[in-house]
């Protein structure tokens, strides 16, 4: 049996396992902590709180139409006629 | 138009609609619309020149961003002349978890911070951390992504990103405090 994971190991990790980016073996071991402790499973979602609510704010400005018509005659350009 | 590259992938389907994205990306690491017009410019002129060398089936959105990162980092944030403050590794920015968990465990009080105040505080965090926050929180890149894009180790991507958040989370606590969105914990 390995060590079970603490609290301080668990914590570093909570932000990479949200974001799914921990080997399947380490993701099992702070899924296991988190099944047992309930201050940790409470960070974690503090920690989804604020992932979540910086991909709401992630996605809301778009390319100006008028950069996007000007790349676009640029390419034109590069491309030269025919 | 735009010149097929060698496997028949035109430039246009490829790079085109990652147009926001860079453009995000662009506003971020500029602070400054005007700017960002630019380095979305150049970035797309200069992946126009060397589309041949975008190898087919590869991620163009991570191609065109490290382009855009590295025009930014030659080009535009020379000028600026931003001074190295501190040694980046060393940063062990305060947890604030500790001061919150009997007011607001969940993190409530994240949802309550407007738009602005939000991308306030990550234009205000060191261009090394927020490049990595902005790849990864904001656009939805995977940490190799990112390590490809920056070429430092994915090891390097984790450590700053930690640090990263740890300091946004700082900045919009402290603000949630003077809003008055959360009652800081006594002393």
């Amino acid at each position: 049996m390995p060590e079970k994971m603490n609290c301080k190991e668990a914590v570093d990790q909570l932000q990479d396992y949200l974001k799914r980016e921990l080997t399947p073996g380490l993701a099992a071991e702070v899924r296991q902590h988190l099944d047992h402790c309930r201050h940790c499973f409470d960070h974690a979602r503090f920690e989804e709180s604020f992932l979540r609510m910086l991909e709401e704010h992630a996605r809301k400005e778009t390319c100006p139409g008028a950069l996007r018509q000007r790349i676009l005659d640029l390419l034109r350009n590069e491309a030269g006629p025919g | 138009m735009a010149e097929p590259s060698a496997a028949g992938h035109s430039f246009d389907d490829e790079a085109l609609p990652h147009l926001d994205a860079l453009y995000r990306v662009a506003l971020r690491l500029t602070g400054d619309a005007a700017r960002a017009e630019d380095l979305v410019q150049d970035t797309m002129l200069k992946a126009y020149r060397s589309w041949r060398q975008y190898r087919p089936g590869t991620n163009a959105k991570g191609w065109l961003l490290t382009i855009l990162r590295n025009t930014f980092i030659n080009d535009y944030r020379r000028r600026k002349l931003e001074p190295v403050a501190m040694d980046l590794e060393a940063v062990e920015p305060h947890a604030i978890y500790r001061d919150i968990e009997t007011a607001d465990p969940e993190g409530a009080f994240f949802s309550q911070i407007v738009d602005e105040k939000v991308l306030q505080a990550v234009d205000a965090l060191p261009t090394e951390f927020r490049e990595v926050l902005v790849l990864s929180d904001m656009e939805g890149l995977h940490y190799a992504e990112i390590a490809e894009t920056l070429q430092v180790p994915v090891g390097t991507v984790k450590s700053r990103l930690f640090r990263a958040r740890r300091l946004l989370q700082a900045a919009l606590y402290q603000h949630a405090v003077e809003m008055g969105y959360i009652k800081p914990r006594k002393a």
